[in-house]
């Protein structure tokens, strides 16, 4: 803003030619204020990202020089790993339904703490404090503890008489009770929804309340239309955020068993850190990056059918 | 005013820029003067007995709580006789080491002195991480053997700590109680096979005599017992998986789990060795299990005085191992590898440290130090060195996984976990392991 300003004063005073100068060095400026992150931006995170495309066409072990294949790595991904369809599969199992119940989990547990009642603030700290810790091992290793074959979870069935399954070493519910986590680690989106819902305008419920809506029909028709550009934004981080989880397989389930709970993240990660092929898995990350592209570019798109934004005058486009 | 503002504060920006780098420019360029002056000093230190150059010897190990204690006693004594020497101690679980070494390895940076396992030793060779070994002196404290045993094209990368051997634990006084005979040494696979049907007849519901099998060593130990070569043999060019042996041996699991004599599969994909729930044998669920010298008295710490211990089951061939399978190796990426080789030969030669050290890592390589132990030794650690005793004789070879056959030893457990949950038919994952071992072994022998 401030350089905005500045240069019609300069502009004032000083003919053509200088002026040219002048914006160069202001530039030259511009980049030194940023060239702390500039700097780690190009050398920690561009430079490798270039250096994984490279390698995804390569063999690589890491200790040797990676030698040239050309697409092998990727036909041999495409045409011939049986593993590699499982845990896309298992992957997308996940996003399917852990994406959807987080949001509507979290949603649920942000309206409830939008009501005004005294002590709410504490309510909230004490809602939200888990997730302080949420994605942590620990949490991880907790979960373990709960849906093991003689977890809390069971020695509360039995109470029941119930005799529950080993939630955890049983390939039917693994992936389940990995989903169920992945819900109750609800924290960030729901202070998002939280947030949203604050913005929402009490003008609106108040003239919906004069023409006698209830409760219902004002959720549907202004709380959720509302909160759709928050909703969205939920949506395309979770589903992101999902096709990226690592800790909680590796912990609790290490993939297993038999593969059920084999995220492609770990997939990924066992390729290259457990049978160092760095560029096998270079090539996996760079099919990870292109489906979740496309996955994101397909939500845009479609938001524009369902996410309302006041500023464009009350339309959904 | 404002141009002549933000002319200097980029100006200064710039400056700051330059110091900035300057400084880490020249902390970088003074590490390695520094760790070249003392490299380059070491061969005179050598002399006078290393009273010379501070040195820092990093060194990683796993293992359990006892042993970490023991380790870091031992490296004090070796600070104390060498004031020159610290260490940089890091020591973790078994699982963590194994997923922290490659990163280390890929940065090269692993530590100077490490520990190393017959599993991962000949992986680790194959790709120059480790030190040759074969220059320190080891005559009167190794068993010439034992060291060309372990020799990997006439080298030596890592120096065996103890004797160790593979056998099994079971459960004395259940077995007892409900009349079941016990196992004796050198049983045969069928004996042993028939004794598992004979003791599910006589255990309760929810007892097992035996655990189920779904890594590849317990299927190797069998095909070697019979006399066929290993798995993997020739540094993993040639692989050997007999397709008769294979299915005679999961049919008879499949029985078994049919017939209970095994958990189920989700029982058994449940245990955690030595937790005390999750343990398959001190949970009192299973009545035997697989142990090791080393391994077998952090059970009995879990179910004391009920721990008894065989060999293997023997085939013609003998069955089972024993012999060296925990070393100590230097990186080849160390800069202080003299020194390094120097705690070495300390480490399993020292009266001292073999006294802190005791039995942490199994029975002492080192005859001389193992009999001053002897008349101390707990009933934990006379158990190891009964199975040490029980398995030699009929002993073969320890056959650890060729150099890039990992991804192969995790999808044969995989395979053999799907067939366990009957999800896939034992031929199946025949099929694939053989198609995969053999794409390995002739990938292996065109190199």
């Amino acid at each position: 803003m401030k350089t905005e300003t500045a240069i019609p004063s300069l502009q004032a005073t000083k003919p053509t030619k200088p002026r040219q100068k002048q914006k160069g060095t202001h530039h030259v400026a511009g980049y030194l204020f940023i060239s702390p992150w500039l700097i780690g931006f190009l050398l920690l995170t561009l430079w490798p990202i270039a250096q994984s495309f490279y390698l995804s066409f390569t063999e690589y072990s890491l200790l040797e020089d990676p030698v040239w294949t050309g697409a092998d790595n990727y036909t041999k991904i495409f045409a011939s790993d049986t593993t590699f369809t499982k845990s896309l599969s298992v992957t997308f199992m996940f996003v399917l339904f852990s994406v959807p119940l987080k949001l509507f989990f979290s949603l649920m547990v942000a309206l409830a703490l939008n009501k005004s009642i005294r002590g709410m603030n504490l309510y909230r700290t004490a809602i939200y404090f888990p997730s302080l810790i949420g994605g942590s091992i620990a949490v991880a290793a907790l979960w373990r503890n709960m849906f093991g074959i003689d977890g809390y979870i069971n020695q509360v069935l039995a109470w029941f008489g119930v005799e529950g399954v080993g939630w955890i070493s049983n390939p039917d519910t693994s992936l389940g009770t990995l989903i169920l986590l992945n819900t109750w680690q609800f924290g960030s989106t729901m202070v998002i929804f939280l947030a949203g819902l604050k913005q929402v305008p009490q003008e609106l419920y108040e003239s919906a309340s004069v023409d006698g809506a209830g409760k219902v029909r004002k959720f549907i028709s202004i709380t959720l239309p509302m909160l759709s550009p928050v909703m969205f934004f939920n949506l395309v981080l979770g589903i992101i955020g999902s096709f990226q989880t690592f800790t909680s397989a590796f912990i609790i389930t290490k993939g297993g068993p038999i593969n059920s709970t084999y995220m492609y993240a770990m997939f990924l990660y066992e390729k290259a850190f457990k049978h160092y092929q760095m560029g096998y898995a270079s090539a996996l990350a760079w099919i990870l990056l292109t489906i979740v592209a496309l996955l994101t570019i397909i939500n845009f798109m479609a938001s524009k059918y369902w996410v309302f934004y006041e500023s464009d005058g009350g339309k959904t486009k | 005013m404002v141009k002549g503002w933000s002319k200097s504060f980029g100006l200064l920006m710039l400056v700051m820029l330059l110091v900035l780098t300057a400084c880490s420019g020249g902390s970088n360029s003074n590490t390695p003067a520094n760790e070249g002056e003392q490299s380059t000093e070491k061969p005179g230190n050598e002399g006078d007995k290393g009273a010379g150059a501070a040195t820092t010897l990093s060194i990683m190990w796993w293992g359990p709580d006892a042993r970490h204690e023991a380790t870091k006693k031992a490296l004090d004594i070796y600070t104390k006789q060498n004031s020159n020497v610290t260490f940089k101690p890091e020591f973790m679980a078994w699982d963590a080491f194994w997923q922290k070494l490659p990163t280390l390895a890929a940065s090269k940076s692993i530590t100077d002195v490490l520990q190393m396992d017959a599993a991962y030793l000949q992986e680790y060779v194959s790709r120059g991480q480790l030190e040759d070994l074969s220059d320190i002196d080891l005559t009167g404290i190794v068993d010439p053997t034992v060291i060309s045993n372990l020799q990997i094209d006439g080298k030596l990368y890592g120096i065996p700590l103890s004797q160790n051997a593979q056998g099994l634990a079971f459960n004395k006084p259940e077995l007892e109680q409900y009349g079941i005979p016990l196992p004796h040494k050198d049983w045969t696979y069928d004996e042993f096979f028939q004794w598992a049907r004979d003791a599910r007849a006589k255990l309760p519901e929810g007892k097992y005599p035996i655990g189920d099998t779904t890594t590849w060593d317990s299927y190797n130990y069998y095909q070697t017992s019979m006399g066929k070569p290993a798995v993997m043999s020739d540094g993993g060019k040639t692989f050997t998986l007999d397709k008769e042996l294979f299915m005679t041996f999961y049919q008879t699991y499949e029985e078994f789990r049919k017939a209970k004599i095994v958990p189920p599969a989700e029982k058994a994909a449940a245990f955690l060795e030595n937790d005390p729930q999750a343990d398959p044998m001190a949970s009192g669920v299973v009545m035997t299990r697989g142990a090791t010298t080393g391994s077998v008295s952090a059970l009995e710490q879990l179910m004391p005085g009920k721990v008894g211990v065989v060999n293997l089951p023997v085939g013609p061939s003998g069955g089972g191992w024993a012999q060296s399978t925990i070393f100590l190796s230097v990186s080849a990426n160390s800069k202080n590898k003299d020194e390094a080789k120097k705690f070495l030969r300390w480490f399993i030669t020292d009266k001292e440290a073999g006294q802190a050290l005791g039995l942490s890592r199994g029975i002492p390589i080192n005859p001389d130090i193992y009999k001053e132990l002897e008349p101390t030794l707990e009933n934990k650690d006379k158990l190891g060195k009964e199975l040490y005793d029980l398995s030699l004789d009929k002993a073969l070879p320890f056959y650890p996984p060729a150099a890039g056959f990992s991804e192969w030893v995790d999808t044969y457990k995989k395979e053999m976990e799907a067939v366990t949950f009957g999800q896939q038919s034992i031929e199946d994952a025949f099929n694939k392991l053989e198609k995969m071992g053999q794409e390995l072994a002739s990938k292996a022998g065109s190199k």
